[in-house]
């Protein structure tokens, strides 16, 4: 048997044919009841908390994940169309404010069964060694609790789980990739080019695109909507490629259940379970330990607004750390206009990428980089980019008209993590009483400079590929940070296990707990971390370290 | 109403280009249909319907949206893409993305807040109301908007309602078949995908741009 089906079936419990469910594995899943004490339950059900579940219904744990939304069915819930996606994202009521806010929703966010790895594009790069130490080795940033070597053997696990394709990776700790690299589209073919002529390397991949069969799932069709789902089930995500297994080894998945508050025994300081709401109702799920896993804005939501009497400023915050350190990469998009047709809405968007300039360069005015990828807009996408110009009216439809002809290009920019670029709770309430999230974010002068650096590269390469026009607009994509790892309780709120410093039955398994971010698009490496959590959890627990767990492996 | 989005030609554009479609010759996207998986088909065909009569806007702010949309996706002929009644579905089912700047109201009141400020503005400089105006003095109301930048627009960020504006205008009329016609982009493609990769290639149902040189980047006379 194929070694990845040996611990984790997934791609091969899925059923073949039209249909991209398994309905016998859904219908036969385990149901805890609320008065159970299960072993561990789970908040958010997208890339570290589906990877956390998978790994601890393995190890035969009573185990269960709410998730604020739906459990998607891709045939019957998704669309292959841009406008008619936008249930796929978390469009609850949120303030945004800072210098420069950081607009939510479609982008950076998910919602359902699988997270916002439903929407992403499917770049899976790996963090740099570099990440883990920028504090003591570039004077910016944070130094992690742990470094790349404790993370090498999860990020090469989960590569095969999802599974990646590309080519050889030469950058960071040079790698392979389980699949080769899939063919290129026009917008790839381009950024080739630039690239080659510039002598800049650029590489195909890293995606989490099976290339050929994976198990049941079929193969790529490059039909250019991973943004919108895919239905076909041929990019990653945590509902086709941790859920089943998860599912077929006794877990349980609790959609559309909204968390409102962890309960903590106020004597003992331990938590006991969540509150949640479902269809209306008011309900609580009792657990020995309890994993928050909602992502950088609703994980520190969760946690201030769970405050008790033991927790006054709110779960785990004695230090004023919890929604602190939030960071959004800098993701310029650059497009370049030749006479050839590009037609960048065919393949995949995520084709071709270089981190040549991820790392920090001496005799740069700034520190850490950037990396570069083709990104290729559908049309709505793409008329905010032409509209972002200023072009509007008669002038806006012209270069629409002129779709095809246009190819273009992001970065991620590394930008640093900052304390007052934070989550806070709004005096606003949503639709469950709850106060909102609020999200400031302000740049710094190192976070500025790098988007104008990336820009430039962009421009060279399009120029250089042929073009003869380029335009960019300013944006941010991804999110980290927000309740991070540190060495103690003064610089961090979970420790390297992502246990928190606070209640010992707590844990946090999701990107909130990174304390930089690379120039590298983060669900892998969230992934990664939350199964080595799992990991670090199951040992404790078979050598009786359970810290109030009390189930053997 | 001057524009009623519900009634007369506005509603009937469906099959076939928009005015100014003429860069991809005889390219219908929805002549594709039959390749469409259900599910899709039935989300991207429904645009073509009779829109609905407003849920959200009050028949003043549904002119004033008419006008101003007109305007600014140069809509200036019938058939249109029913651009206000889309947006007013979003409004009125709260499709919106949520998040809102702190120095605006949510999208809804904000949207409200815009178009009677757009009136405001036309009367006092033309005595008239906004839809009331000839269309180079809607221009010129709009342009002032634009040109404010980062400055406030009365009580407002003058560049964030310019960003709702465009925002909520491009995603309604780049939703639509219409619009995928003019730009040469085939729409949906599950279950078939794509075979024909790489510059230059061609699906048997894309068609070549007819006028690949006109590239509204160089010549400047946009």
């Amino acid at each position: 048997m194929n070694a990845v089906r040996r611990r984790n079936a997934s791609a091969w419990l899925l059923t073949d044919g039209g249909r991209r469910v398994n309905p016998r594995l859904r219908a036969g899943m385990r149901r805890f009841s609320d008065t159970d004490e299960i072993d561990l339950v789970i908040v958010g059900c997208g890339a570290g908390g589906s990877t956390l579940l998978q790994r601890t219904a393995r190890a035969g744990w009573r185990v269960a994940a709410l998730d604020a939304g739906p459990f998607w069915d891709p045939e019957a819930d998704w669309v292959s169309d841009e406008a008619g996606s936008h249930h796929l994202y978390w469009t609850d009521p949120r303030v945004i404010t800072g210098d420069d806010p950081v607009p939510l929703g479609s982008n950076n966010s998910g919602r359902g069964v699988g997270g916002s790895m439903i929407h992403y594009a499917g770049y899976t790069p790996r963090f740099h060694p570099s990440d883990f130490h920028t504090r003591s080795a570039d004077g910016v940033g944070a130094d992690w609790p742990i470094e790349y070597a404790d993370l090498r053997d999860y990020y090469r696990a989960i590569e095969q789980e999802l599974p990646v394709a590309g080519q050889h990776w030469p950058w960071g700790d040079p790698h392979g990739y389980p699949h080769s690299p899939h063919p290129v589209g026009g917008n790839g073919e381009v950024f080739l080019r630039g690239a080659t002529r510039l002598g800049i390397t650029a590489r195909v991949g890293p995606v989490a695109i099976a290339n050929g069969r994976f198990g049941s799932r079929p193969h790529c069709i490059y039909r250019g909507f991973c943004l919108q789902g895919c239905k076909v089930n041929a990019k990653a995500s945590p509902l086709i490629t941790h859920v089943p297994d998860a599912l077929q080894h006794g877990a349980e998945v609790r959609a559309d259940c909204m968390v409102t508050g962890i309960e903590i025994d106020e004597r003992s300081g331990r938590a006991t379970g969540v509150r949640y709401v479902h269809r209306g109702r008011e309900r609580l799920q009792r657990a020995r330990m309890v994993a928050v896993a909602g992502y950088s804005i609703e994980t520190p939501r969760l946690l201030l607004n769970s405050a008790c009497r033991r927790f006054p400023d709110g779960l785990c915050n004695e230090f004023d750390l919890v929604g602190r350190y939030v960071m959004v990469q800098g993701a310029p998009q650059t497009a370049g206009r030749f006479d050839e047709e590009v037609r960048m809405y065919k393949a995949p968007p995520p084709e071709v990428s270089s981190e040549q300039f991820y790392e920090t360069d001496p005799a740069k005015p700034y520190r850490r980089g950037f990396s570069i990828q083709t990104v290729s807009p559908l049309p709505i996408t793409w008329a905010e980019h032409v509209a972002a110009q200023g072009h509007w009216g008669t002038d806006l439809r012209r270069y629409m008209s002129d779709y095809v002809h246009w190819c273009c290009l992001g970065a991620l920019c590394e930008f640093l993590p900052l304390p007052d670029n934070r989550v806070t709770l709004a005096e606003e309430k949503d639709h469950f009483g709850m106060p909102v999230a609020q999200f400031s974010y302000s740049q710094c002068d190192n976070d500025r400079a790098l988007m104008r650096a990336a820009q430039g590269v962009m421009e060279e390469i399009l120029k250089a590929a042929g073009a003869d026009e380029v335009m960019t607009i300013g944006r941010y994509a991804h999110l980290v940070g927000g309740a991070r790892m540190g060495t103690g309780p003064s610089d961090g709120v979970v420790d390297s296990s992502c246990r928190t410093f606070a209640v010992p039955n707590l844990l946090i398994t999701d990107g909130s707990v990174l304390p930089t971010q690379g120039s590298a698009n983060p669900a892998l490496t969230i992934m990664a971390i939350a199964a080595r959590a799992a990991d670090l959890l199951i040992a404790g627990a078979r050598s009786g370290n359970s810290q109030g767990v009390g189930v053997a492996g | 109403m001057t524009a009623a989005a519900g009634s007369g030609p506005r509603s009937r554009l469906g099959r076939g280009g928009l005015p100014g479609g003429t860069r991809f010759p005889g390219f219908d996207v929805t002549t594709q249909a039959r390749h469409w998986d259900p599910v899709t088909a039935g989300v991207v065909l429904d645009r073509l319907r009779s829109p609905e009569p407003p849920r959200f806007f009050t028949a003043r702010e549904e002119a004033i949206a008419d006008a101003l949309f007109d305007q600014l996706l140069a809509q200036r002929e019938d058939p249109r893409v029913p651009v206000t009644a889309m947006v007013d579905s979003r409004l009125a089912e709260q499709r919106t993305d949520g998040w809102r700047y702190a120095d605006m109201p949510e999208d809804g009141q904000a949207w409200r807040e815009s178009l009677r400020l757009l009136d405001h503005d036309a009367a006092q400089r033309y005595g008239r109301g906004f839809c009331e105006c000839p269309e180079d003095q809607q221009r010129e109301l709009i342009q002032h908007v634009q040109d404010l930048g980062s400055d406030d627009w009365h009580h407002l960020p003058a560049g964030r309602v310019w960003s709702l504006w465009t925002r909520y205008g491009c995603t309604a009329f780049y939703s639509h078949p219409a619009a995928w016609n003019e730009i040469g982009f085939p729409g949906p493609a599950y279950p078939r995908g794509y075979k024909a990769l790489g510059i230059g290639s061609l699906e048997s149902f894309e068609v070549h741009d007819s006028r690949p040189q006109d590239d509204p980047a160089a010549d400047g006379q946009a």
